[in-house]
């Protein structure tokens, strides 16, 4: 066993630890709700331990690809080949953040839902499938397996918010749930496309960005499908005008799904295109990239303008998620370096300080029962830790410099600027919009009179707080000091084909 | 030998007559006996081909003992279901019994 | 230490502001001696590094500056790889901001210790007081634009917190928010501005960036329209018209956050942007010719607005914005040694005044209308005393700091363009001196509008009277450092407008028809106010008033500003915001979205009735199925 195939395993346990948490859950009768949330904290717990280690030992010089496993599933039989379908897990510079972040979030997710009372069991043996599916597809270079995760990781969504969420729930969940597997049904036909036209008669990615370069993939066949692949994963990460699903999602979902589904799953939107678009089909990515970048400033346009009058916490976080996931997709369709790894950085930053917002609604909401802003008034007099950390949280989304969404959008300007200007000024004006709705936010609801209605409202408890402490940790880690980020993300981003200096 | 075609033509008869008896018969144990005719229809297709084309194997009679064996259990759902039927609508006409919808 | 350690003065505020915030509230009087105690070490330090600094100083072999950076992060490989570094860059307008920022920073401070004395809070007060520096600091000495720029953007919420720091108060809150969207709104111009720079030279480094420009490495109108984004930031920062509607309001913080803002860590940040950056608005050309318009409408504008004010602190607020548009006169007419040499004198009596003024709230009460006070000299000596030195320094009185920074701002804009940038600056310094004039008289001198008020009202303690005096004295005579004498017995290589020079050194002399002028203009404004106000009389104001009620409504409302800018969001803004929302949940969600599922259901509704039910049915379409199939299959096969 090579130094990298043992590493390799260690990327099998991240994601078999929630597998296998899940597993043992179901194990334990649904009355001792203590023991599952204890399995639930140790499990997270591991897999943030396991997240944090792949992020370090990933090699910033070394190979592109590495930890790799690869075990055979089924090959040379009928119409597959060699490698047909293989468990092929790896990291490289991007999904090594993206791995972080899921732990961290995950981490923060299942000790922010300790209270949560209503069935538990099947709460958390679902939430540790997504996490599960979550870390399969940032992990897996075999296009099947990719998308089994994505269906794993989108499935358990339905039931999650449909159970335990709140604010017309079913519509929410149905509606998110349709339109994310809308967008499946096209990256579905996409990859059977790619696996067809390829001929090789493999899901293996490597051999199949390959051939994406070679020639293999011929340019027509890419400008066709790229198209579809980029809008069924857009779909995901909120890509105008497919984005309807987000404020009501969000709004609709539990505490711990909106930080998870917000933090990651819209993540996985954009790490497809990334993955399944501009590295497998770049002829097709940089022919239709001028149109992405419609699409991308639109929504981060669009979204801070209809936060800028919203009325309940969790739409206002989900229009500005919108704008947030739109700078991703600028930050993408810039195909350059530093645009590219910008918008691998907003992934993260993004993830992490909404899981944040997220967690805060929720622990107010508990007690309020209420997210109309116009409700509050002057609560940093009950809850000042709440205020502080929502603080950081919104100065980290209106891009205050050393906090981590100023290193991201200040990536992603740099990049968008080399590529096109005039698109770049707006990108920025968009900035100034997060800053007034923000602002607005706080105004209403931190500051002015006291509502003394409010009087009783506790602060975080310890628990969120130590969530809530990891998140602002890594807001912060990652403001200050990005270079471990850049370096791991350029290093990866640098060697894709279709992306330029 | 009785040439391949007789087979063929007594088989494709009896389907026909299956397939009329399907259609035009309303009383359900009768469209059940126009199915097991198109069944045989089909069985003595399978044993008419292999004794032609493969003689030394036996894989269409194989296929036939499979046709009867699902035949068989399915008879035996099918009345199962036509003796419900008329218990709960007092009928085994087939137009009549149409709640199965929207 | 030497100036390669510059970051320490930055560092060890920004180290205080997570020990107070974390700490502060469990420590003995809450820490506040701490808070002290990092800026006096931070103002000590800058001391050393001066010292360190004119060691190093060699203008005849080269050495003018002291650049250190470290490498930050890298994209990339080999040309076309996105480096980036942090480092400090350290020259003479380095050292003198470091000087004004951590003097005032240091009399702020222990101000602060008496003004602040039982607000709730406190510790937090303290904290941000440090960051608000700190970040200010590392502004002074960043020696690339981005670190300028994360700076810039730290001192913008350093002063949201502090302004909105009494956020029970509902206008508080609302000035505080002003104040950091309209900066903003600038930040926006300065950041494209500096990834349009970074764009033509790949760097953000200032120095390679002049150079490159210099040597006409970027486009004449791409580096004009670059430069003036850039300039756009530095107008929001230091509230020039049309930006300036947030400084009045933003005296809705505590007083000696006004005194910090107004003096040393906010508004003049703008001013030391451009200054630093002045070799570029050279090289592209006419943008010079826009600093001084800019800097000449403010001046003019807010010197009308602060006529009208009845609150001290409004009335201080316009002054400084139009004193900071005579410093951009300056630097429009290529003359930073003048534009920082009175940013030095007027961060002096400036925070004196505004320290001055909350020494006036604090003892009477929080009353800070002009309405009611009067005649305190009396009653307030020490405070009476300094706060004179302040207002004739403001008014340019000779021989006292103002002055002479006025002076050589007129004598900066004399060979500039015709002379009437002369005349229309001249205008405003006499506006100038008038409202100092009735401020001071209306405030100190006459009888007292309210008696109440003034009976309550009594000296303040020592911790509150020593900056006074202290920034009193240097108010009288910082002004001086101007002669080459003084200059050069400090250690320094000559006069202040000798060492802070871009090309070259030019050495002070006095010019006495200019200097008579200013004089002139100084009494004559002086006299106005004394005339019309003698006694705190009001009795003429009101008929001047009285006289064109149009235009006097006109003063009072700031020429209507905030109403057009209100409207212009409640209307455009918001409305657009509303519009967008709307078209969302409707057009988007609801038609798109759910249309498409309704025409989904809606089509199964009709499709449904295909169903019979009945067995027969199912059959006959089975059958004609395969039959139809099979003909197909016929048919396609022949």
């Amino acid at each position: 066993m090579t130094f990298d195939e043992g590493q390799g395993y260690a990327v099998l346990a991240t994601l078999a630890a929630p597998l296998l948490a899940a597993l043992i859950i179901l194990f334990i009768p649904s009355e001792k709700k203590m023991a599952i949330r204890v399995v639930a904290a140790f499990f997270a717990a591991v897999m943030l331990g396991l997240s944090i280690y792949i992020f370090a030992a990933y090699q910033a010089g070394g190979d592109q690809i590495q930890m790799t496993l690869k075990w055979v599933w089924v090959e040379n039989t009928a119409f597959l080949g060699k490698d047909g379908i293989t468990l092929h897990l790896a990291v490289d510079g991007i999904s090594a953040p993206m791995a972080l972040l899921t732990g961290i979030v995950a981490f923060a997710g299942t000790i922010t839902s300790w209270k949560l009372n209503y069935r538990p069991k099947d709460f958390f043996i679902l939430y540790f499938v997504l996490i599960a599916g979550v870390y399969g597809t940032f992990f897996s270079f075999d296009l099947f397996f990719f998308f089994f995760f994505y269906e794993l990781a989108v499935m358990p969504l339905y039931l999650l918010i449909g159970v335990w969420g709140s604010t017309r729930k079913e519509y929410g969940a149905l509606k998110l749930t349709m339109m994310l597997v809308g967008g499946s049904v096209l990256i579905w036909v996409g990859i059977f496309a790619v696996f067809h036209e390829a001929n090789l008669g493999t899901f293996d990615m490597q051999r199949l960005f390959a051939a994406g370069n070679d020639g293999t993939l011929s340019p027509t066949f890419q400008k066709i499908f790229f198209p579809m692949i980029c809008i069924g994963c857009g779909v995901l990460a909120a890509l105008w005008p497919f984005h309807t699903w987000s404020p009501d999602g969000h709004m609709s979902a539990p505490t711990a799904v909106s930080m998870v589904h917000a933090g990651v799953l819209m993540k996985l939107g954009a790490f497809g295109i990334i993955r399944l678009g501009i590295q497998m089909l770049p002829v097709g990515a940089e022919f239709w990239m001028p149109g992405l970048m419609v699409l991308g400033i639109i929504g981060a346009v669009y979204g801070a303008t209809a936060a800028l009058t919203q009325r309940d916490f969790k739409l206002l976080t989900g229009y500005s998620s919108v704008s947030h996931m739109g700078y991703v997709l600028i930050g993408l369709a810039t195909m350059n370096q530093i645009g590219v790894t910008g918008a691998v950085l907003q992934m993260f930053s993004h993830g992490v300080m909404t899981a944040l917002v997220f967690l805060l609604i929720g622990a107010l909401y508990d007690q309020a029962h209420t997210r109309d802003l116009k409700d509050f008034g002057g609560i940093t007099r009950v809850m000042p830790v709440w205020v502080v950390f929502y603080t950081v949280a919104g100065l980290a989304n209106v891009g205050l410099p050393g906090l981590s969404g100023f290193t991201a959008e200040f990536h992603i300007f740099v990049g968008v600027f080399r590529a096109y200007p005039v698109f770049g000024g707006l990108a920025i004006f968009a900035a100034a919009l997060a800053a007034a709705y923000m602002l607005r936010m706080f105004a209403i609801v931190f500051f002015g009179p006291f509502n003394i209605r409010w009087k009783d409202l506790k602060d975080l408890t310890p628990l969120e707080t130590m969530a809530g402490g990891l998140l602002i940790g890594s807001i912060v880690l990652m403001g200050v000091w990005w270079a471990p980020f850049t370096d791991r993300i350029g290093h990866t981003v640098a060697a894709i084909p279709g992306v330029i200096g | 030998m009785v040439p391949l075609e007789n087979y063929l033509v007594l088989s494709a008869i009896l389907f026909s007559l299956g397939v009329y008896g399907v259609l035009a018969r309303r009383n359900a144990v009768l469209v059940l006996m126009a199915v097991e005719l198109m069944l045989n229809a089909v069985s003595l297709n399978f044993v008419a081909f292999a004794a032609y084309l493969d003689p030394d194997k036996i894989t269409g009679a194989i296929f036939a003992v499979f046709v009867i064996t699902v035949a068989a259990a399915e008879v035996g759902l099918a009345l199962a279901i036509i003796i419900r039927m008329f218990r709960n609508s007092a009928t085994a006409n087939v137009d009549e019994v149409a709640q199965l919808k929207w | 230490m030497g100036a390669e350690q510059a970051w320490l003065l930055a560092a060890i505020p920004a180290g205080m502001f997570f020990v107070l915030a974390f700490f502060g509230r469990y420590m003995p009087r809450q820490g506040d001696y701490l808070g002290v105690l990092a800026i006096g070490t931070s103002f000590v330090l800058s001391f050393f590094v001066l010292a360190d600094y004119l060691n190093f100083y060699d203008f005849e072999a080269g050495h003018t500056a002291i650049a250190e950076s470290i490498k930050w992060s890298t994209i990339g490989v080999g040309e076309s790889a996105f480096k980036l570094r942090m480092g400090i860059y350290v020259d003479q307008i380095t050292i003198v901001m470091f000087g004004v920022v951590t003097t005032v920073a240091l009399m702020v401070n222990i101000f602060s210790i008496g003004y602040m004395k039982g607000e709730p809070r406190y510790y937090w007060f303290f904290a941000l007081l440090q960051l608000f520096v700190a970040s200010m600091l590392m502004l002074v000495m960043a020696d690339n634009l981005l670190l300028v720029y994360m700076s810039w953007e730290l001192v913008g919420v350093c002063s949201f917190l502090l302004i909105g720091f009494y956020w029970e108060k509902r206008s508080a809150t609302e000035a505080a928010k002003k104040a950091f969207v309209t900066t903003r709104v600038g930040d926006v111009g300065l950041l494209i501005g500096i990834i349009l720079l970074w764009r033509a030279t790949g760097t953000f480094n200032i120095r390679e960036i002049i150079e490159i420009a210099e040597n006409g490495g970027i486009g004449s109108t791409y580096l004009f329209v670059s430069v003036l984004f850039v300039f756009l930031g530095c107008m929001g920062k230091s509230a020039q018209v049309p930006f300036h509607v947030w400084l009045p309001d933003a005296m809705e913080g505590p007083t000696p956050v006004s005194a910090l803002i107004h003096a040393a860590t906010m508004v003049v940040a703008g001013v030391y942007l451009t200054a630093r950056l002045l070799p570029l608005f050279e090289v592209a050309d006419g943008t010079l010719l826009i600093v001084t318009i800019v800097g000449l409408v403010t001046a003019l504008l807010t010197g009308f607005m602060a006529l009208a004010q009845t609150d001290i602190k409004k009335v201080l607020a316009y002054s400084t914005v139009g004193q900071l548009g005579f410093m951009f006169v300056a630097l429009g007419s290529g003359h930073p040694d003048a534009a920082l040499f009175h940013l030095m004198t007027h961060a002096f009596f400036k925070a004196l005044l505004f320290l001055g003024s909350g020494s006036v709230i604090h003892a009477t009460h929080h009353n800070q209308e002009m309405d009611k006070l009067g005649g305190l000299w009396k009653k307030m000596p020490i405070t009476g005393t300094t706060f004179l030195a302040g207002s004739l320094a403001l008014a340019g009185v000779v021989p006292l700091a103002g002055f002479w920074s006025k002076d050589e701002i007129l004598h900066a804009t004399q060979n500039w363009d015709g002379g009437w940038a002369l005349i229309l600056l001249g205008f405003a310094a006499v506006m100038t001196a008038f409202y100092t004039t009735r401020l001071f008289i209306r405030t100190f001198m006459g009888e007292p509008k309210d008696r109440d008020v003034y009976e309550h009202t009594h000296e303040s303690g020592f911790l509150m009277t020593f900056p006074l005096v202290f920034l009193g004295i240097l108010a009288v005579v910082a002004g001086f450092v101007v002669w080459h004498g003084v200059g050069t017995a400090l250690g320094f290589p000559g006069g202040i407008t000798e060492f802070v020079f871009l090309e070259e050194p030019e050495r002070y002399h006095i010019n006495w028809a200019l200097a008579g002028g200013s004089v002139a203009i100084a009494g004559v404004g002086i006299f106005l106010g004394a005339w019309m106000y003698w006694g705190n009389s009001t009795e003429k104001s009101t008929r001047l008033a009285n006289w064109n009620p149009g235009v006097y409504d006109m003063l009072v409302n700031k020429f209507y500003f905030d109403e057009m800018y209100q409207k212009a969001i409640d209307r455009g803004v918001l409305g657009f915001s509303y519009l967008v929302a709307w078209f969302d949940r409707y057009m988007v969600n609801d038609t798109g979205v759910d249309g498409s599922a309704q025409v989904t259901g809606y089509s199964g509704y009709i499709l449904k009735f295909l169903q019979s039910g009945r067995v027969p049915n199912y059959a006959m379409a089975i059958t004609l199925g395969v039959v139809g199939l099979a003909v197909l299959g016929l048919v396609v096969r022949a």
